[in-house]
């Protein structure tokens, strides 16, 4: 079943509505989440101890800017999904002891641009992605996480796919201001070239002025793994199953701490890997 | 069951099995033991497929087949595993998944149904006892985050699951403890009957302590030098190689 499937089967236009709440489904695991679906220019604010869960999703080629806005000791959940092939900006605005868990799937031909402050101490952010681009498209992602403020805690994982002759982009960028003293952060870009036509390019890039800090970087491009794809034959799968499957498990691994939502959101980069 | 005849491969321009004869019959047990870089875990790739190793002589028939036509996944399905030495990660594939998969696919190649979604949660639980292994396990991705313990005992498990009709261990008990050892060693011992064979390849003799050997046989620069009993392991781990190479040197 597609996402639109699955949010539409709980009484929610996947055609888009008027915001604030668009809708509203409930995963299987009892938790409640409010649904967006083609949002314009929007800002979602949470008020100190506020929770919110809200999942998102893009299907036109709009111009979009949403901005997230964390007051202290709130916790926000998203999950962004981004068919359609517009350019997608989003603002996270962090207060003190904040938590942001933000996962995103890009599968339209999209730019998506996230920009994370943290402004108050021992606030935390968390962004996990996947990029899947086939064909002639052109993706892009940008990640940019401010530590403005000490004791803040960010971790990014953005994988990428690319097939055919498209190209895809991450240009990563982890900040941290002089006061911003034993920030922990994290950015990994991974990415998969399938064939010689495609391309991926990553940039991450460090700009730290604190010196009491732990930050790591990592971005790799590569081909798929051979020793894997041996290891699966050798258990009776053919070469074109186990190709499948570890493309196919490189990005399930962003979404299944999702749960249920997380299968959905499988099956929906099951069927774009397929059309690599 | 396997019959090589004067195998030779090698990597690139580098021979290195130079004419390995060797057969295998219906419930026996033979290790490959020898020094580093004689070859052992070369002839174990070669038996699997792995096109990392060109034959460039020589024969192996396997259950009345030519062994070196097939492709790497039907010698899996004819029954032919290979136990890694480094168990390979798979990241988002998890292994009931990923064993469901492999299951199914050799039940097609016999020609038999799937299993039932039951049949399988039955079957992975019978077996994954056979080394105990943890249940969560195998709700996890395969060999990611596991222990070398834990890598080492999954591909037991996954033996297990798949009943080869040959097994080809590539130093299995490398980097066990005692227990870990004792656990896959045994688990290796219950899987053994009359109709199927095992090689394990090993570089110590204590394994062998609970996988009684039919036949010990020694591989140095890419020949087998000497064959004999299970005593012979234990003459290798007290005397060392030296004897038998200086004696094939001559």
């Amino acid at each position: 079943m597609g996402l639109l499937d699955y949010i539409q089967e709980q009484g929610v236009n996947t055609e888009g509505g008027t915001l604030p709440a668009m809708g509203e489904v409930v995963l299987a695991e009892g938790a409640k989440s409010e649904v967006w679906v083609n949002p314009t220019d929007s800002d979602c604010v949470l008020g100190e101890q506020m929770q919110r869960s809200l999942i998102v999703v893009h299907r036109n080629n709009d111009t979009v800017r949403l901005n997230f806005d964390l007051a202290q000791n709130s916790v926000l959940k998203v999950v962004q999904v981004i068919l359609g092939g517009g350019f997608v900006e989003c603002k996270v605005n962090q207060q003190a002891d904040s938590r942001c868990e933000f996962t995103t799937i890009v599968l339209g031909d999209a730019i998506a641009d996230y920009t994370v402050d943290l402004n108050g101490r021992n606030a935390s952010n968390q962004l996990r992605g996947a990029f899947i681009a086939g064909g002639e498209e052109r993706q892009r992602m940008g990640v940019r996480v401010n530590h403005m403020s000490a004791d803040c805690q960010s971790d990014s994982l953005i994988k990428g796919i690319a097939g055919g002759k498209a190209f895809g982009e991450f240009n990563g960028m982890v900040y941290v201001a002089q006061d911003a003293q034993r920030t922990d952060a994290r950015q990994t870009s991974r990415n998969i070239e399938i064939g010689r036509e495609a391309h991926i390019v990553t940039k991450p890039q460090l700009e730290i002025y604190a010196d009491d800090v732990k930050c790591s970087h990592g971005a790799t491009v590569g081909q798929l793994d051979g020793d894997a794809i041996l290891y699966m034959r050798q258990r009776g799968l053919s070469e074109a199953h186990a190709k499948r499957l570890q493309i196919d498990g490189f990005v399930r691994d962003i979404v299944l701490p999702l749960g249920s939502l997380g299968e959905v959101l499988a099956e929906e980069m099951t069927a774009k890997l397929e059309l690599l | 069951m396997l019959t090589v005849k004067n195998l030779h491969a090698s990597v690139g321009d580098k021979e290195i099995l130079k004419g390995i004869n060797f057969e295998v019959k219906p419930g026996e047990v033979h290790a490959i033991m020898g020094p580093n870089g004689s070859g052992k875990s070369t002839f174990a790739s070669v038996l699997a497929g792995n096109d990392k190793f060109t034959v460039t002589e020589g024969s192996v028939e396997f259950m009345g087949q030519n062994l070196l036509e097939m492709s790497i996944e039907d010698r899996a399905r004819m029954g032919l595993f290979l136990g890694f030495q480094y168990p390979v990660e798979i990241p988002g594939v998890t292994m009931a998944n990923f064993m469901k998969m492999a299951v199914n696919e050799q039940r097609k190649f016999r020609g038999e149904e799937p299993l039932s979604a039951g049949e399988f949660l039955r079957l992975m639980r019978e077996k994954s006892k056979v080394v105990e292994l943890d249940s969560k396990l195998t709700s996890r991705a395969v060999n990611e985050g596991f222990s070398g313990g834990e890598k080492k005992k999954n591909e037991i498990f996954q033996m297990a699951m798949l009943n080869p009709a040959l097994a080809v261990l590539d130093e299995t008990d490398s980097g066990l403890d005692i227990d870990a050892l004792r656990i896959v060693a045994t688990g290796v011992t219950k899987l053994h009957t009359p109709e199927n064979a095992t090689i394990v390849i090993t570089h110590y003799q204590r394994l062998l302590d609970y996988i009684v050997p039919d036949y010990v046989h020694v591989l140095y620069n890419g020949r087998i030098i000497y064959s004999g009993d299970k005593s012979l392991a234990l003459k290798l781990e007290k005397e060392g190689y030296d004897w038998l190479i200086n004696e094939h040197k001559e």
